[in-house]
């Protein structure tokens, strides 16, 4: 990797953004924190970042979603790999875990996870995805 | 003979002493009662005197009173009674007379004591079959008239109960149908009974109902939901079975539903509210132990330490979330035994404002709870709830409150009732978040709350627990200028019933304000 990577992370819960903050920085990784995903978003359009680690249910239900589409469908950004990780992937009788590939796709994401996730695995996903 | 159990009653009317003594020999020898009396007049008096006979033998003429007019003056008494004539002038014309007048019939003169007991025997007979008819007639009328009371009473009741009935027979026509049902079936509520069950409009009543009829010697109960009319009904159909096991038709009853499920809904809500705001907190703190166990800090320990912190202030919201939980809980299921006596507001506000200065200070930020000017009176309250309301109202307004603001709690007297206000000029609300302060697990989510630790119940159980005392909260507040949050109790004294407070309980709040001095 050429350039220090660049991580945006969402949560509207500070812990998560604080632990995924040190788990991206103790790889010496630059991380740009955001609490709500309207500001993450404009945020993006001004630095592409390299990774989005977003959290799936903040102020409104799909949240996470929305930001994930917002990325994919921005031609300057459709590049950026998103991982999602929540704590409600089977909130309200819907479950939000993504089965197959296709799945992960409809949610414009390209990793998902349950909450708490595992500094290493994330880490190794988001080495793969900058790769 | 009579099925009565007593002897039959005959009495003898005869001017001739030999006739009566005679009779009352042959009677008296087969078990009957007889009494005798030597005219008319005089048998009339025994019948009245000695009654109630069963037969009555009686001469036709007779001085002082005839023998026909004795029988009607008996008859008019009591018409069972069995009327035989004697007599030496048996004419078709007196016989004639006599059957007209209500005889069973006459014996002439002289007679055989084998003749006179047969006569008597058939009457005897004759009298008690015509008694046994009546009895059967009687019981029949009246049980006729019970069933007509009965039915009218089961129609009146079914027309009038709340859930919907209707019946179809085998034919499927319609034949019974209530109001309720009328009205939940609004498009064919004006078609006359009988009617063809395809004329309801909606399908589900009449698949149901079709499905049960069409299944006979089968007990099939099919129940379904149904929105009717903006409500949600279960109708259920079961087969109407004869006290003979034959199928006569079907029966629809319509219950509304609509309370329970949205019952079912608020209950799934709520738990699935507290699943996650369980999960949040646990996550978090499990995220935090899972990278200090990575390796990843490369042991810096004051880096761990702020993480252990940080994990630690999760899972003490986790507790006080299970606290309130427990609380709101036990409020609703009238498990809060609430110990109510004579409480000073101001001392309560007074011990809160003092607790949480070291917790307002990280903010320096200054709780400040003037004693009131004027005397305030006290409130009917237990203590430890108005702590918990008092607590966390201050605690609400440090958490929102400014870097270097202030908090300020008074209690004043208002007319009946007493407040407790809590004042901060922290964040403030937008009203929408206003409205839904009180809610559980409602917490205002933008930038600035974000990073403010919650359960999201702490304002349902102040409302909760100002309620139980027959007290309001309220609340006003905009966004950026603060939020001013009151609770009024009833003034102790101002309730009818209740003691006034300077008489008989200042020693109590005396005794009670050393204490928290102490």
């Amino acid at each position: 990797m050429p350039d220090t990577p660049v991580i945006c992370l969402v949560d509207d819960d500070s812990d998560f953004l604080e632990m995924e903050k040190s788990i991206f920085e103790s790889r010496g990784w630059r991380v740009r924190c955001y609490t709500d995903p309207a500001a993450a978003l404009a945020g993006l359009t001004q630095e592409t970042p390299s990774l989005v680690v977003t959290d799936l249910m903040m102020r409104a239900l799909d949240s996470g979603f929305s930001l994930a589409r917002a990325v994919k469908s921005d031609p300057g950004l459709a590049g950026v790999p998103v991982i999602i990780v929540s704590a409600v992937s089977s909130q309200k009788g819907f479950d939000f875990h993504p089965k197959t590939p296709a799945d992960l796709a409809a949610m414009h994401a390209d990793a998902f996870f349950d909450k708490p996730v595992s500094p290493a695995a994330l880490l190794s996903k988001a080495e793969e995805l900058l790769r | 003979m009579s099925t009565e159990s007593e002897p039959a009653r005959i009495l003898v009317v005869d001017d001739e002493l030999g006739v009566r003594e005679g009779c009352r020999k042959i009677l008296a020898a087969e078990g009957y009662a007889v009494v005798t009396a030597g005219d008319g007049k005089a048998g009339l008096e025994q019948f009245l005197e000695r009654g109630p006979f069963h037969a009555l033998l009686v001469d036709l003429q007779m001085p002082r009173m005839s023998g026909l007019e004795l029988m009607r003056e008996v008859r008019s008494r009591d018409e069972d009674v069995v009327c035989i004539i004697i007599t030496a002038h048996a004419t078709i014309d007196t016989a004639v007379e006599g059957t007209r007048q209500g005889a069973y019939s006459y014996i002439p003169k002289p007679f055989t004591p084998d003749e006179l007991l047969l006569s008597i025997k058939n009457g005897l007979e004759r009298r008690a079959l015509a008694l046994e008819a009546r009895r059967l007639r009687d019981e029949r009328e009246k049980r006729l008239l019970e069933l007509a009371s009965e039915r009218s009473k089961s129609n009146t009741i079914i027309a009038c109960m709340s859930d919907g009935v209707l019946v179809i027979n085998t034919d499927k026509l319609v034949v019974l149908r209530n109001n309720a049902a009328a009205r939940l079936l609004p498009d064919s509520a004006n078609r006359e009974l009988p009617f063809p069950l395809d004329e309801i409009a909606n399908r589900d009543v009449r698949e149901i109902l079709g499905l049960v009829i069409g299944s006979p010697g089968e007990f099939m109960i099919l129940s379904r939901e149904i929105p009717l009319g903006g409500a949600t009904y279960v109708v259920s159909a079961s087969p109407v079975i004869e006290p003979g096991g034959e199928t006569s038709g079907a029966v629809a009853v319509f219950s509304d539903v609509t309370a329970l499920k949205k019952l079912e809904t608020a209950k799934s809500t709520f738990v699935s509210m507290v699943a996650h705001e369980v999960k949040s907190p646990l996550a978090a703190t499990e995220g935090w132990l899972n990278l200090i166990l990575s390796g990843m800090l490369k042991h810096d320990e004051a880096e761990e330490r702020r993480m252990i912190q940080r994990s630690l202030l999760r899972v003490r919201t986790l507790r006080s979330m299970v606290n309130e939980l427990l609380n709101l809980t036990a409020i609703e299921t009238g498990n809060f035994t609430l110990n109510r006596r004579p409480v000073e507001v101001a001392s309560v506000a007074a011990e809160t404002a003092a607790a949480y200065a070291e917790k307002a200070a990280e903010k320096n930020i200054t709780v400040s709870a003037a004693p009131p000017a004027d005397p305030v009176p006290g409130v009917l309250a237990d203590r430890e709830a108005l702590s918990i309301i008092c607590s966390n109202l201050v605690e609400n307004a440090i958490k929102y409150g400014r870097q270097n603001g202030r908090v300020d709690v008074r209690v004043a007297s208002a007319g009946m009732y007493v407040t407790l206000v809590v004042a901060d000029d922290g964040i403030g609300m937008s009203p929408e978040d206003r409205a839904k302060v009180f809610d559980e697990f409602f917490r205002a989510r933008n930038e600035v709350t974000a990073s403010i630790p919650g359960t999201g119940l702490g304002l349902s159980l102040v409302k909760r627990l100002t309620e139980l005392h027959q007290g309001t909260v309220a609340v006003e507040s905009a966004l950026g200028s603060g939020s001013t949050f009151t609770v009024s109790l009833p003034a102790l004294g101002s309730a009818p019933g209740s003691v006034p407070l300077e008489s008989q309980t200042h020693s109590v709040l005396q005794r009670g304000r050393g204490k928290t001095e102490a």
